[in-house]
């Protein structure tokens, strides 16, 4: 059996194998129906809505001014979930509150 | 070589043997690689789910059900990362706290990991998520969004599987280029090795120069072969002195039986010519007996028979022997020894072996001459006669051992040529040596024994397989 014969078993033997074994899995993710898919409550507009309101709250309830950095945050996060970019807008919201939380001595809000 | 003679052949094991470690070493890295990557992001996953469950487990215990749902959302308000879930059930699997819309139908038991799909903002994620059950038929769940890391680790778990297919390439070339490295290096020794069993003895196998394990084979085969082009060479110059030597008593004892039988007058001349016959043909015998003799030394089937053995008997036995026929020829015959000289071997041969030095010097001595032979033992045992005879040429010493051969000064005394052939043969034997040096006059033959507290290992060897059986 010639050298150059061997080599292009082997190929021909191995390559499909790792190919089927990585776009399987590929297609094994796509393929899970939407019944068992669970929704995520923090990604929505009226979460976004609620961050916005627990950022003015803690900031009246702060006893200084709040950084800059808060407050930037708090308007573009604001701004984004108004323009539908609700991931965004919430990250940068959850930010601006931790700031405020850990500025203030680690406060936290007790109700 | 046909595909059945393929998995036969040794150069396609070494091959493969190569390709399967080279694989082996090749997945175990990879796995190593995988495990330390994508199983660390695994495992720092479950170390923060069940880190955050310790702390909601101790707000639990300070104030309850409502410490419990503020730490929640605070928790779910500050994740700046973005990633974590948590659902608070009560008895009836409805939501009290958390992000998830409902329990998750499939997470039944509490303490393992589970693979969630979620929707996060019309995007599909994955999540793992673990169950809680608290005490009031509270049922919490403590997750974290792993979709960045599924997809690291298909990332990984992708490049390992096509780097593997390179590997297994890589050794499948290796394994190719070994095996035909292992052909061609075989193929010259096979070559060789064809050849002379064809006949052609001249052949010997190509060295590389390299000095490897390979050259080292080709040596020990080319000494082999010039080890038995000169035994074979030996075995036909014995041929051709047998042929030769003893033709002439044979041809003198057959003519001598012709002619008594065609001229013997009387009884008396039939029965001399007979004895003289016979004389001939005893000489003969002899020949064949020493020759014999030889053979049997060379092949070593003595050596069962060593033992510590005194040298200084057998001198005295020897001077006895021989004495009384130096004094017929003039000859002073001087023995000079310690009282003990111990050696190691078989005392047959080793008197055979001085009973021929001695029988040389006496033969080749002329008359008024002396004949010594001593004994000493500094390190080895040397047993040395000396003459005054004609001596060996320098010339003629290395060739004075083979079988058969007879120096010009020897052809016109009587004599086989065999006698320090045998005294040459008992020597390697006993892991020694025979000297020949000139004594200025006459010839110096030093036969050289191994200590006898230090024996010859063969022989030694041999003699502990004897003893034991």
């Amino acid at each position: 059996m010639s050298p150059v014969r061997v080599i292009l078993i082997v190929c021909l033997a191995l390559a499909p194998c790792v190919w089927f074994v990585t776009a399987g899995r590929q297609v094994a993710a796509q393929q899970t129906g939407d019944n068992d898919t669970m929704q995520v409550t923090s990604d929505t507009p009226e979460y976004c809505q609620y961050l916005h309101t627990r950022v003015d709250s803690q900031v009246h309830l702060a006893s200084t001014p709040p950084p800059r950095e808060v407050t930037d945050l708090s308007a573009e996060g604001e701004r984004m979930c108004e323009h539908g970019q609700t991931r965004g807008g919430i990250m940068r919201l959850r930010r601006a509150l931790w700031l405020l939380m850990h500025e203030d001595g680690g406060a936290t809000l007790e109700r | 070589m046909t595909d059945r003679g393929l998995f036969r052949s040794a150069g396609f094991r070494f091959g493969a043997i190569y390709a399967l470690l080279l694989g082996l070493s090749a997945t175990a890295l990879a796995l190593f690689l995988w495990w330390a990557t994508a199983g660390l992001l695994d495992r720092q996953t479950e170390e923060a789910i069940n880190a955050d469950a310790q702390g909601l487990s101790e707000r639990w215990a300070e104030g309850g059900l409502p410490a419990l749902i503020v730490t929640i959302e605070d928790r779910l308000a500050q994740n700046v990362d973005d990633d974590a879930i948590y659902f608070l059930a009560d008895r009836a699997m409805h939501r009290v706290a958390g992000n998830l819309e409902r329990w998750p139908p499939n997470v039944n038991t509490a303490g393992g990991l589970y693979e969630l799909q979620v929707m996060r903002a019309g995007i599909k994620s994955l999540a793992n998520v673990q169950r809680f059950d608290l005490p009031g038929g509270f049922h919490l769940l403590i997750g974290r969004d792993v979709q960045v890391r599924a997809q690291l680790r298909g990332l990984l778990t992708d490049a390992l599987l096509w780097a593997i297919l390179v590997v297994g390439l890589m050794a499948t070339i290796g394994a190719l280029v070994v095996r035909n490295l292992f052909r061609r290096t075989l193929a010259n020794i096979s070559a060789t090795t064809s050849a002379i069993a064809s006949g052609d003895l001249a052949k010997r196998v190509r060295l590389t120069g390299r000095g490897d394990e390979f050259d080292q084979v080709a040596e020990v085969i080319n000494d082999m072969l010039e080890r038995i082009t000169r035994l074979m060479d030996g075995v036909r110059q014995v041929s051709n002195a047998i042929a030769h030597d003893l033709r002439t008593p044979i041809t003198r004892a057959r003519t001598r039986l012709e002619d008594a039988a065609i001229h013997a007058q009387t009884p008396d001349d039939l029965r001399a010519a007979i004895e003289r016959a016979t004389v001939d043909l005893d000489g003969i015998v002899g020949v064949f007996q020493a020759l014999l003799r030889i053979s049997e030394i060379e092949a070593g089937t003595r050596r069962s028979a060593f033992a510590r053995v005194d040298i200084a008997p057998m001198l005295i036995e020897i001077e006895e022997l021989y004495g009384l026929l130096a004094e017929e020829q003039g000859i002073s015959l001087a023995v000079v020894a310690a009282p003990e000289v111990p050696a190691y071997g078989d005392k047959a041969l080793i008197h055979q072996a001085i009973a021929n030095l001695v029988d040389n010097a006496v033969k080749f001595s002329p008359p008024g001459g002396t004949v010594r032979v001593t004994a000493s033992t500094r390190g080895k045992v040397d047993i040395t006669v000396t003459d005054e005879g004609p001596g060996i040429p320098a010339s003629e010493r290395a060739r004075a051992t083979e079988r058969f051969y007879r120096g010009e000064s020897a052809r016109s005394t009587p004599g086989s040529g065999l006698g320090l052939s045998l005294v040459a043969a008992v020597a390697n034997l006993h892991g020694g040596e025979l000297r020949l040096e000139d004594n200025n006059p006459g010839l110096r033959a030093i036969l050289v024994l191994p200590n006898p507290e230090d024996p010859d290992p063969r022989a030694a060897a041999l003699q502990a397989k004897h003893d034991f059986i």
